[in-house]
Parts: structure tokens; C-alpha cells; sequence
């Protein structure tokens, strides 16, 4: 089963809910997606992490070969290719490794080799494995990476709660693409509403079935007021609490201390029950 | 000396586009023609990348000097590759702008 918890933008509790849901539920493995600020490992502190490299192919080009027609850098576009001053440039941040500037090139000038766009750290932390990836700065896609974290996270046959990256990007839609149950986590305030409505909008584009995690309740009805209207569930409303707000940017699990502990597994009772 | 200038709408008395990546135009001028042309920036809409594209553009259109007000960590790699001089532009069109450049009164931008 994959549960991918999302938030319209960084910092409303995404982490807080996947990695206290994760650490709750037997089984189950962590998935840390937001590659371009992974911080679950801020939480789940593990002395031996595995490191592997994600690599990309980049073309490189052969002037001896290459004749300058242009074909390649016309061809690309993610624009990663230029001719400038009578040879082909590549600009390996913006080359999304399609492969097929290789294949148009009439010269058989373009050849491919290895470049690391960044890492996937992995370990066990108690019975939870943890799996994050990081993209290296100035690269401009993280999806190969989360796909690579998903693909190890799927063969696993356990209980996957990804964090997903913020917003509604590419690596959103990524990150989703293989979850069972979406938990969109928001807070109430208006510029919440605006982020939970991008996110909600995505989900039920990829007909995901969905509940709503209300962060840092207030008393403001504004985002009950829109669950109601889009029949959307409210799983829980985490009140504002100073304490536990404050521990859990100390990066302690929260969910260890027995008074938040059925805070997050009335959630997970709530969503197991709703995916089978 | 061939200078380009990206441009909210085709001619001398347009004024200068705030992004160098998605302008519409391209303004080219020829100083020792006095000669100058507008060229529609084909990928404006692109997906990323799309400074690269514009310097690519006017690299090969043999340009020096590039009046811009600003341009992207992207575009500034393609442009020094290029060998192009970047000057900040002022708030006023083209023509005006070009004149003042010839005056030597536009700053050298990076
Ligand atoms: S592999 Fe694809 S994205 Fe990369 S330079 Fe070639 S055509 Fe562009
Ligand atoms: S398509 Fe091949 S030959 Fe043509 S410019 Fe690109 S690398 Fe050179």
C-alpha cells in the first residue's frame, strides 16, 4: 500500500504527518520525495545510511564528427543544447537525458555518458526502512530520482508513506503516480486554502482518493468550510501546539510521546480503513 | 559592431522587454550599416531553458553588445561563451537606448 502525503508548499506539517505516520505503522518503509530539501532524516537519525548515486545519461558531442547542422540542438526541446561559435554546447543541467539528440544526429557525433544528478541515502531506523533522495543543486529534475526511490520503495511489500515535494510540479505528479491514498495537509489561513486548492485539484486529477489534515488549527473555519464544499474528509485538525511544534523542529518523532501518539494513529486508522 | 536588444514590440522606437529569455523581439543593429532589424523570438513559450535559447540566437546573428536590463545565470553562461558584452539598459526606447550606448553612457552589466 502507498499513502503520499502532500502540501501545496513547504513547511505546513508534510514531514511532521509522513514521518509520525511512518515511524506509527508496523511494516513500513519511508520514503523521503521533496529530492531538492529532503529533511526526514532530520528525524530519523540513522548512523549508517547507504549512499548510491543516481545517474543520468548526458550526451557529449564528437567535433570531429559533428558538421554543425543543428539538427541536435533544434531537436532538444529543453533547450540544453546551443551552437555557439561553430560547436555544439551541452548544458548538462537542463538535458532531461531523452536520448534523443543521439538519435537525430545525422553525423552519429553524439554519444552518451554518465552524470550524477544526486543520491538516495537508505537505512533502518527501528522497524521503519527509510529511504531519501537528494537532488544535487543547480540540476533542474528530480524526477529520475524519485522514480528510483519508488522503484526500491515498491519492492519491498510494505506499508509506503511518501513525502512528496511541494507544490504541483512534475515531481508531484511523480511522486503520486503509484499511491493508493493522498493526505493533503494544510493550514488555515488563506494563502493555505490557495496551496491545499492546487494540491486537491491534482489529486482528484489522478483520481486518488483523498483526506485532509488540518495543521495548526486555530479556530478559523476557512478550510472546513472548503472540505465541506468539495466533500472532501478531515482526517484530524492538529491544534496549534507550542510544544509539539517545538520538539518536532528539534526533529524529535513525536508521535513517540504517548500524548500525541493517538493523534497520528487515529489517522492511520482512519486511512487504512478508507483504501481497502 | 552589432548590437541586440530584446524588445516588447518590432521596431526602433520599441521599448526594451523586462526578460531576455521570453522577449517577443530581438532588435539587431548593424553601427556601421546604421542598420537595424527586428527578429520575432521564436522560443518564447519554451519550457525551460529558454535564455539559452535567446543567446544562442543572437550569438549567431554574430552580436557584441547585448542591451538587456537584467539576464539570467543561464543565459550569462551561453553570452560569455559567446563572447557578448552585456550593458544594462535604461527605461526608454530603443533608439534611445543604442544612442546612449554609442555615448558610452550605459553601465557594463556583470
Ligand atoms: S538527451 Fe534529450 S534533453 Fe538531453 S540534450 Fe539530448 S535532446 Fe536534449
Ligand atoms: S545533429 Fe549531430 S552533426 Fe548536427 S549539429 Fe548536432 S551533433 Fe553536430
Amino acid at each position: 500500500m502507498n499513502i503520499a502525503i502532500l502540501s501545496g508548499k513547504g513547511g505546513t506539517g508534510k514531514t511532521l504527518l509522513s514521518v509520525n505516520l511512518s515511524y506509527l505503522a508496523e511494516n513500513s518503509v519511508y520514503v523521503d520525495c521533496d529530492v531538492e530539501e529532503p529533511n526526514g532524516l532530520l528525524y530519523y537519525k540513522i548512523d549508517n545510511l547507504e549512499q548510491e548515486s543516481v545517474l543520468t545519461k548526458i550526451p557529449v558531442i564528437n567535433n570531429d564528427l559533428c558538421d554543425g547542422c543543428r539538427i541536435c540542438s533544434d531537436f532538444c526541446k529543453f533547450n540544453a543544447l546551443a551552437f555557439i561559435k561553430g560547436k555544439i554546447k551541452v548544458y548538462n543541467d537542463l538535458c532531461h537525458s531523452c536520448g534523443g539528440c543521439k538519435l537525430v544526429c545525422p553525423q552519429k557525433a553524439i554519444t552518451e555518458i554518465d552524470n550524477a544528478i544526486g543520491v538516495i541515502k537508505s537505512g533502518q531506523y527501528e522497524d521503519t526502512f527509510v529511504l531519501s533522495g537528494e537532488l544535487k543543486v543547480g540540476e533542474e529534475s528530480g524526477v529520475p530520482i524519485i522514480n528510483r526511490l519508488l522503484e526500491e520503495s515498491s519492492k519491498l511489500n510494505k506499508t509506503v508513506f511518501i513525502d512528496s515535494p511541494p507544490g504541483n510540479g512534475c515531481t508531484v505528479m511523480e511522486s503520486i503516480s503509484n499511491a493508493d491514498y493522498c493526505i493533503l495537509v494544510a493550514e488555515p489561513s488563506i494563502f493555505g486554502l490557495h496551496n491545499l486548492n492546487m494540491v486537491y485539484n491534482l489529486a482528484t486529477v489522478f483520481k486518488k482518493k483523498i483526506g485532509l489534515v488540518i495543521n495548526k488549527t486555530t479556530g478559523d473555519p476557512i478550510i472546513n468550510n472548503y472540505a465541506k464544499e468539495k466533500g472532501l474528509k478531515i482526517l484530524t485538525e492538529i491544534p496549534m501546539d507550542f510544544e509539539l511544534g517545538k520538539l518536532n523542529s528539534e526533529g524529535e518523532i513525536v508521535s513517540k510521546i504517548p500524548k500525541y501518539k493517538e493523534l497520528f494513529f487515529n489517522i492511520l486508522e482512519t486511512v487504512f480503513k478508507e483504501v481497502n | 559592431m552589432i548590437i541586440a536588444l530584446p524588445t516588447k514590440t518590432s521596431g526602433e522606437k520599441s521599448f526594451i522587454s523586462d526578460h531576455f529569455g521570453r522577449t517577443n523581439y530581438f532588435y539587431i543593429y548593424n553601427t556601421e550599416t546604421k542598420l537595424g532589424e527586428a527578429y520575432i523570438n521564436a522560443n518564447k513559450d519554451g519550457q525551460g531553458g529558454v535564455g539559452v535559447k535567446s543567446s544562442e540566437f543572437i550569438i549567431n546573428k554574430n552580436v557584441e553588445v547585448l542591451i538587456t536590463p537584467s539576464v539570467g545565470e543561464k543565459s550569462l553562461r551561453v553570452l560569455n561563451e559567446g563572447e557578448v558584452k552585456i550593458y544594462k539598459s535604461i527605461e526608454k526606447i530603443v533608439k534611445v537606448n543604442i544612442e546612449s550606448f554609442l555615448n558610452g553612457e550605459l553601465k557594463e552589466l556583470f
